[in-house]
């Protein structure tokens, strides 16, 4: 074949150049430890790459998401846990309360006590978090949810808002228990109502009032009044004094049922005693500290004694419940927390197989990428060298 | 008549020189681009008939002709077009490539951060330096999106300017060639031997020259003179007259420029498609891949725009307003007139715009409109289909692409022509509108909650909120649902509204309804889903939903809602979220780059071949000049010997006689 010398030259100087280029792609490679720098090194895996990519974004954004409901649901777990602590202590009070040998300084201290227990209890339920915002307000954080009245009534003026995150594609984690939830909604431990004891020389006390049949139970008839006028004769009247329920034979325990009600009682009922009926499914643990306070305020002398240790035994059940809804809702925010570490850990192993499929569809082979730029190097030093020496070669230097 | 000794020695020595001197033309012209080696043709003189002998009379050069072989120079003509053509696409895509990698990188990363700030405001709503924040990453994601639209125009304005270039080049060139031409006519007379070799070389240089802007095709007559013409056979230079190469501003898109060849009196638009070379190369990147590459860019700025601006409508910002727009409204009048390019020739007083009315529906193609006369026809680019919108006068015409034509004023004239490019320009007007951090509508307007007593899997709802300020006017309000008699699969729903006044029982039917609130004749504020069996107890205890007002400087609940839009897929019918689809368009763009560089890589190897195969031919080759130096040298040496000797002979001769 004959070979022009501007060939010659043009496919030298052409060799050099890409074996060039070829030199300086692999030292952008090595440089940046990328296999792939833009879309046009490997179109098809750089969509695979924006996948993994935005996969991991998600998991970094689920994880600042995990943190934060955290710490959300730890500070209420805390605050639960304070809660219950200073309620046990206050039952501790009232039972303390119910001695016949303390002398009215003994009582008043305890309702000192209790005084105090009550207000503790309130700045937990007022306590605020790292933003400045009441945690049990539900939305209204700015609002402080609490507030004692002169008569010792807590009114609540948050709402019901609960606030949450996402910490997973598809589940969401509940980062606040609202103020009305956490302290209002404690169950009625008779039921859903409660007695309000008009005359009661016995000492009988409402067991428990339940809606037994919705459908039968019709709301407009409240309240209902239950009256004794001998030990076994019971007539139970609606709101406006009609007749519901009449028995003579009246025996101590039974189940007394009407209008989709179920009623029981305890003790033997005296003639004259009577109560009526109102419908509160849920109590609130302020009230029931109030009522506490209250109780133990009235001394070593009260009014109606009967009535008295009715009411004790009663508060007692409300305390107890109080305390057990606390815990249920210091449990509550306890399984979030496990939810959220059973998320954070799937988010861990997803994150480790996901990164490391980025990195071996991103991440450059060191050792291939060494031996191919060494390659191309030796290639270049070759070219050089050939050029130089068939440059040489001309019969030009014999004439 | 004697055999003339010293006329041989010197035609021998005449034809050394003249060998010699083609040599040195060789030699000197081993650098000239588009030289093609000499050679002289030596041939015997007439023999002389002298004793019944032919006696040699010496020799001359018959010719001095190019080693030339036209199908080698042919072949590497167009090798050099299609090299033209890929190198202009491979250095455009490798430009655009590199853009959308680091103007698409950045534009995933401010989403992100935006994203994540409305995330932390959901978490914490009333911080005001969350809010300001969020604005911030606001600001900066429309402005990365204003940024990567300016790269774009600068793109296609130094796309426009090299084409002027090349058709500049182009005319120029032209000139040349009939210059050549003429010159070429002049110096050939027909029938003698010799050609204008350099003259010949100099105008294939041109047309290689040429060939790398353009498809070339050329046509020479016997006198020498060539025809020229380039894209699809339109004539450049006839003979000695040149026409030039022009740019025209492109209809309906001005900036879209066409080529146009001209001579004095008329201008011939070339078809756009079958340029070849750079030329057509640039033209191509410029109206596909930087065309389809800016519409899908603009399409995710559109979808990102509105999505984020319908969130945001359906909650309340700090002040309890409905949330007002992110960015700016993609339905504006600037906005949808901006969608539709008039043709020239249309009449002038129509005017109309493009509402988008579905975003997921949007494609990045354009559209063309026709009106016939009595219909609107709207043809689909990407697949050539028409579709008949219906008669001129109606306002507005739905179409299946997730937009509306509308008429806005004056009307049309039979034959107009529209061009509509629904995402046009939404990169470019993307804009914030809102200033205050305040006006992030954080907090949803209401909410629904079922009564501890239901006892059914069944449940209520809010799907959409229309306006959140008459939602929570109308708060609160209970819906109570029944399947009376229970088990019959007959449900019915009243509604209780905030007057305390019970609707007339509705029927529902599962899986699942919705239902506008508050019940007309109010006007609808939201609409909420009654889902599952809702069974109830009895008439006294259905299962009931209370709908109460929601809003507080804590509730994240619609910050949430905006946050979530961020993984949607959304666009292209919901197969892509925003990351994706700037990804799918990153990675397009790659793919066709990495096409080019692997075209132009095979084009260079072909162009090299048919470079190789001409320069065998036609390449000085040194050494083999080298040694013809000395042939020549040799063989004028000899000659003069002959005319020494004829000179010895002479002289023996006179002393003989003297």
């Amino acid at each position: 074949m004959r070979v022009s010398t501007a060939q010659f030259y043009f496919q030298n100087s052409q060799q050099i150049t890409q074996q060039q280029s070829n030199v300086n792609e692999q030292t952008q490679y090595l440089s940046s430890g990328k296999r792939i720098l833009t879309a046009k090194d490997d179109a098809v895996n750089y969509g695979t790459l924006t996948g993994l990519k935005g996969e991991l974004a998600n998991i970094k954004q689920f994880e600042r998401n995990i943190t934060i409901a955290e710490n959300r649901n730890s500070l209420q777990e805390t605050s639960f846990q304070s809660a219950v602590n200073v309620l046990q202590s206050l039952k501790q009070s009232f039972i303390q309360a119910n001695n016949g040998v303390l002398n009215e300084q003994d009582l008043a201290s305890l309702a000192a006590v209790t005084e105090n227990g009550l207000e503790q209890l309130l700045d937990i339920a007022n306590s605020k978090d790292d933003t400045g915002g009441f945690i049990f307000s539900g939305f209204q954080t700015n609002q402080q949810p609490f507030v004692r009245q002169i008569n010792g009534s807590v009114n609540y003026s948050g709402d019901s808002g609960v606030r949450e995150l996402s910490i997973a594609s598809n589940v969401d984690v509940d980062l606040n228990q609202p103020g009305d939830k956490a302290f209002l909604n404690v169950t009625n431990p008779t039921g859903d109502f409660k007695a309000n004891y008009l005359a009661n020389t016995s000492g009988i006390s409402l067991e428990s009032a339940v809606v037994q049949n919705r459908g039968a139970y019709n709301p407009a008839g409240n309240p209902y009044t239950f009256n004794f006028t001998s030990a076994t004769d019971l007539t139970v009247t609606d709101g406006s004094g009609t007749p519901v329920f009449t028995t003579n034979s009246y025996a101590a325990g039974q189940t007394i049922t009407f209008n989709g009600l179920e009623v029981e009682l305890s003790g033997n009922p005296l003639p004259g005693d009577s109560f009526e009926l109102q419908p509160e499914e849920n109590v609130s643990v302020f009230d029931t500290v109030n009522d506490a306070i209250n109780w133990i305020k009235q001394g070593t002398t009260p009014a109606n004694s009967a009535q008295h240790n009715v009411d004790y035994d009663d508060i007692l059940a409300r305390l107890g419940e109080s305390i057990n809804h606390l815990v249920a809702r210091q449990a509550e925010a306890g399984t979030n927390r496990q939810l959220i570490d059973i998320q954070s850990n799937i988010h861990k192993d997803n994150e480790l197989t996901l990164e490391s499929s980025r990195s071996d569809v991103e991440d450059l082979d060191f050792a291939k990428a060494v031996s191919d730029f060494q390659q191309s190097q030796t290639a270049l030093q070759a070219a050089q060298q050939t050029f130089v020496q068939v440059r040489e070669l001309t019969l030009f230097n014999y004439i | 008549m004697t055999v003339n000794l010293y006329q041989t020695g010197v035609s021998g020595l005449l034809s050394a020189q003249q060998q010699l001197a083609t040599t040195g033309h060789n030699i000197a012209n081993v650098n000239t681009e588009g030289y093609s080696r000499q050679r002289a043709e030596q041939s015997a003189t007439d023999a002389i008939r002298a004793g019944g002998n032919y006696v040699g009379t010496g020799t001359y050069v018959a010719d001095i002709s190019r080693l030339y072989d036209q199908f080698a120079y042919r072949e590497q003509v167009i090798n050099q077009s299609n090299l033209g053509a890929a190198n202009a696409s491979n250095t455009s895509l490798t430009q655009l490539n590199g853009l959308l990698d680091s103007a698409g990188g950045a534009i995933t990363g401010s989403i992100e951060q935006f994203y994540q700030s409305i995330n932390s405001i959901a978490d914490n709503p009333s911080d005001p330096a969350l809010r300001d924040i969020a604005i911030n990453q606001a600001n900066t994601l429309a402005t990365n999106f204003n940024n990567l639209n300016d790269s774009f125009d600068r793109i296609e304005a130094s796309t426009n300017s090299e084409i002027e270039e090349i058709a500049k080049q182009i005319s120029d060139l032209s000139t040349e060639l009939a210059n050549i031409n003429g010159r070429i006519l002049h110096t050939n007379s027909p029938g003698q031997p010799g050609q204008p070799n350099d003259l010949l070389d100099e105008r294939d240089r041109l047309i290689n020259q040429l060939a790398e802007f353009t498809n070339v095709n050329t046509v020479t007559d016997a006198n020498g003179v060539m025809t020229v013409m380039i894209g699809s056979g339109n004539t450049l230079v006839a003979g000695s007259t040149a026409l030039r190469v022009e740019v025209m501003p492109g209809d309906p898109d001005p900036l879209k420029t066409q080529v146009a060849i001209a001579s004095d009196n008329t201008t011939i638009r070339l078809k756009q498609d079958s340029l070849g070379g750079a030329l057509g190369a640039k033209i191509k990147f410029r109206d596909e891949d930087l065309a389809q590459a800016r519409s899908s860019i603009n399409r995710v700025s559109l979808v990102l725009s509105e999505t984020l601006n319908g969130a945001q409508r359906q909650g309340l910002d700090l002040n309890r307003g409905q949330g007002a727009s992110f960015f700016r409204d993609i339905n504006d009048t600037t906005s949808q007139e901006a969608r539709i390019l008039s043709h020239q020739g249309n009449s002038n007083t129509f005017r109309s715009g493009i509402e988008i009315t579905d975003v997921t529906q949007l494609p990045t193609n354009e559209f063309e409109l026709v009106y016939d006369g009595a219909n609107y026809q709207l043809t689909n680019l990407a697949d050539g289909t028409t579709t008949n919108l219906g008669p001129q006068g109606a306002g507005t015409y739905n179409t299946a692409f997730g937009f509306n034509f509308v008429e806005n004023a004056g009307t049309p004239v039979a034959g107009d022509k529209f061009t509509i490019r629904p995402n046009a320009n939404s990169a470019a007007l993307m804009q914030v509108e809102i200033i205050d951090g305040k006006a992030i509508a954080a907090s949803s307007a209401v909410s629904v909650t079922p009564s501890d007593n239901n006892v059914s899997a069944g449940g209520i709802n809010i799907v959409d909120v229309a306006d959140p300020v008459a939602a929570r006017a109308a708060a609160p309000m209970r819906i109570d649902v029944l399947e009376n008699p229970p088990g019959s699969g007959t449900f019915n729903y009243t509604i209780t509204d905030n007057t305390n006044t019970t609707s007339a029982p509705i029927a529902y039917t599962p899986p699942s309804q919705q239902i506008q609130l508050p019940p007309a004749p109010a006007t609808a504020a939201f609409t909420v889903e009654i889902t599952g069996r809702p069974s109830g107890q009895a008439p006294n205890g259905p299962e009931q939903f209370t709908i109460g007002d929601a809003f507080g400087t804590g509730n994240g609940e619609n910050a949430k809602f905006i946050a979530d839009t961020r993984d949607q897929g959304i666009i292209n019918g919901g197969r892509e979220n925003f990351r994706q689809s700037i990804g799918i368009t990153t990675a397009q763009v790659g793919s066709h780059a990495k096409a080019a560089e692997l075209g132009a890589e095979t084009s260079q190897a072909l162009f090299t071949q048919a470079f190789n195969r001409n320069q065998e031919t036609s390449g000085v080759n040194l050494d083999e000049e080298a040694a013809n130096l000395l042939r020549f040298q040799q063989a004028y040496q000899a000659s003069s010997r002959v005319v020494s000797v004829a000179n010895t002979i002479f002289d023996t001769l006179l002393s003989a006689v003297g």
